[in-house]
């Protein structure tokens, strides 16, 4: 399954072929995903007392956090480095390298599910509030227990309007109803964000979601899965719509916004009733740099500045409360935590999904697979 | 008399037998420069490949609790049980069509004349040189709504609706029918090529049909080919990843995918170890079947003892 962050990169490379970035801004932007190579190696290194190793989904070019990340906090932290590793901090990785006792990764590119799975299994660190500051993040879903989130993203819903003259669908509800709106559904193949979309097609108030009515929302889908496709990576989301395979999506809003602008505005996507979801990051126990991690952290969430720079480059959304306003008026649209924005989405339950989700996304594999 | 040339048979001469003896004492201390060199392989092998796998078995049987629970989910859980339903049926029918259109194509091969049988050899190759993934993407491209297939059938008015051919268990088996074909064709190749065509000259001679000597002296000559292509691809097929993943359309599941899904994202590594052992013990049972049945070495291309 490929995550949010994987996706980002692949994006961020999209784009830069074909011209639209430069390659300084693509290195710049994937420095803030933390998708940066050792570019800073040799006698930089040998100077620094203590090293903090950042791990992202990244790819081939992991530029990223590091510069939007890390710099700024070692220009703060005099004798410290930033360096970045773009494996791709999956639960399980993490969990065989904190078993194995050789600990050499400090701050992971995870997610609010698995950093409460994590920290059942106490293999991740609490988040030391006293260090890290609350008060820098929009809202509680983005500073946990185990894991804090420095950006911000939404999984939509995306259609083909030229599919539907007499207007799309506007709520999960029209999403679920194939008599009035025909066609091929695309959902995540994953129970994540997806089963909080059918309960709200259930007319669950968006306010008292949780928890989640998990017979209700498996009917749900057992009702559509003839009628869909399920993705597993952002790019295959985006092919699923560009190419008619499906008419109406529920997929991450970076790969919403690429297809709407690609397409003129043919197909689109709506903020209502999106889900809003936290890019967490944890730090796995018995990090090597220790509580430093910890201040990086607390310094990722304190810094408006590159969260913007990143919005603009990739999509992803700032989660700290002073950003959205410093977003240039033409990304405003596309700010998944604009106020505007926000204010008709659903923040995702990351605890209620970290104490759930080996069960019921196996239960919903069971179902689309079945 | 008889009786006397059978002792003389079993009882060698002295001279003989210490000159059969002393190549065998000889050839051990010969040898054991030659299990020397390949002790480094034997260890690599023990230490990167067979200790993990036996990690991969304790896991199994430690996780969440020590005991033979993720087994027992073999006989309880419907999830499992589905798991290897889908899979073991998507195998049957890819090995039972690839080997069919295996056949006819190394029968046809084997029946060519030697300058036409390279090219047709080289056709069967190529394919296996491209990567699986190049191949599944293909595929995409033919058969999904918008593409070559469904546009073709419409525009000359054969449907008017596309046709699922892709997103289904129907694209998967036709993905990996493709990618096992040649799996299928080199192993039949070998067995044909082994059998005397003089064979097929004297059924003919002797009155019988096309049909007769085809059924009654080709087909059965073939069949340790046959066996050992069918073992080949189905052992294959088994551990398939990619093509399902790209071609199913998400919905459905086979053994690699899940077991994948069990250790990197639900992080039930007792559960997903358990299959991965299961995996390796269908393979190991497969092939304990069929090689009573043929020589798997010699089809396999260990041992030139023919």
């Amino acid at each position: 399954m490929q995550s949010f962050q994987q996706d980002c990169v692949e994006l961020a490379h999209e784009k830069f072929r074909r011209g639209e970035v430069s390659r300084r801004t693509l290195l710049a932007g994937l420095a803030a995903l933390g998708a940066a190579p050792a570019l800073e190696a040799g006698d930089a290194r040998a100077q620094a007392q203590r090293q903090l190793v950042m791990v992202n989904w990244g790819g081939i070019a992991n530029d990223g956090f590091g510069r939007f990340y890390g710099e700024p906090f070692m220009a703060e932290n005099a004798g410290v480095r930033v360096v970045q590793d773009s494996t791709g901090p999956s639960a399980g990785r993490i969990r065989s390298m904190v078993e194995s006792g050789r600990v050499t990764w400090d701050l992971c590119d995870s997610s609010a599910s698995s950093s409460v799975v994590l920290g059942r299994q106490n293999l991740v660190s609490r988040i030391d509030y006293n260090i890290v500051n609350r008060e820098h993040v929009i809202g509680p879903g983005f500073a946990l227990e185990y894991g804090a989130a420095p950006y911000s993203f939404s999984s939509v819903l995306c259609y083909d309007s030229a599919k539907f003259p007499n207007g799309g669908p506007t709520s999960w509800a029209d999403f679920f109803d194939l008599q009035r709106f025909p066609g091929t559904r695309l959902l995540r193949r994953d129970a994540l964000a997806t089963l909080d979309a059918a309960q709200m097609a259930l007319s669950k108030s968006p306010q008292n979601l949780y928890p989640l009515d998990l017979r209700a929302c498996l009917a749900k889908i057992r009702e559509i899965r003839r009628n869909a496709v399920f993705w597993n990576s952002g790019s295959e989301s985006e092919q699923f719509l560009r190419t008619g395979e499906a008419v109406m999506g529920h997929i991450w809003h970076t790969r919403a916004t690429v297809l709407q602008r690609e397409t003129n505005g043919r197909i689109k996507f709506i903020w209502n009733q999106g889900l809003l979801q936290a890019g967490i990051f944890v730090i796995p126990r018995g990090n090597a740099g220790g509580e430093l991690a910890q201040r990086l952290l607390a310094s990722m969430l304190a810094k408006p500045e590159p969260q913007v720079g990143l919005l603009q480059f990739l999509g992803n959304g700032p989660t700290n409360p002073a950003a959205a306003a410093r977003v240039p008026a033409e990304f405003k649209a596309v700010n998944p935590t604009d106020p505007a924005n926000a204010a008709q989405q659903v923040v995702l339950n990351g605890v209620w999904w970290g104490e759930n989700y080996q069960q019921v996304n196996q239960d919903y594999l069971d179902i689309i697979t079945g | 008399m008889q009786r006397a040339s059978a002792r003389l048979g079993f009882r060698p001469d002295p001279v003989a037998r210490e000159a059969r003896r002393a190549p065998v004492g000889q050839g051990f201390r010969r040898d054991a420069g030659w299990w020397a060199l390949i002790l480094p392989a034997v260890l690599l092998m023990t230490v990167f490949y067979l200790a993990p796998m036996v990690q991969v078995l304790a896991i199994s049987l430690t996780e969440p609790q020590p005991g033979l629970g993720n087994y027992e989910r073999l006989f309880t859980s419907e999830s499992v049980q589905r798991v290897i339903g889908t899979t073991l049926r998507i195998c049957v029918t890819t090995t039972v069509v690839a080997l069919l259109l295996g056949y006819v194509l190394a029968y046809k091969i084997t029946l060519s004349t030697p300058g036409v049988r390279r090219w047709w050899v080289l056709a069967v190759l190529v394919p296996l040189w491209i990567s699986v993934l190049v191949r599944a993407f293909a595929w995409v491209t033919l058969l999904r709504r918008q593409g070559l297939v469904n546009e073709t059938l419409m525009a000359g008015g054969l449907i008017t609706e596309p046709l699922p051919l892709v997103w289904n268990e129907f694209g998967i088996v036709i993905g990996m029918v493709h990618y096992m074909v040649p799996y299928a064709v080199l192993p039949m190749l070998a067995s044909m090529g082994e059998i005397d065509p003089r064979l097929l000259s004297a059924a003919r001679g002797l009155g019988a049909s096309r049909l007769t000597v085809f059924r009654r002296v080709f087909l059965p000559l073939s069949r340790p080919g046959l066996i050992a292509a069918g073992v080949l691809v189905f052992i294959f097929s088994l551990g398939f990843y990619v093509t399902p993943a790209i071609l199913g359309g998400g919905k459905t599941l086979m053994v690699a995918e899940w077991i994948k899904l069990q250790i990197l994202d639900l992080l039930r590594w007792g559960l997903g170890a358990m299959m991965a052992t299961m995996l390796v013990v269908a393979i190991l049972i497969t092939l304990a079947i069929f090689s009573r049945m043929v020589d798997l070495r010699r089809i396999f291309g260990a041992g030139g003892t023919a």
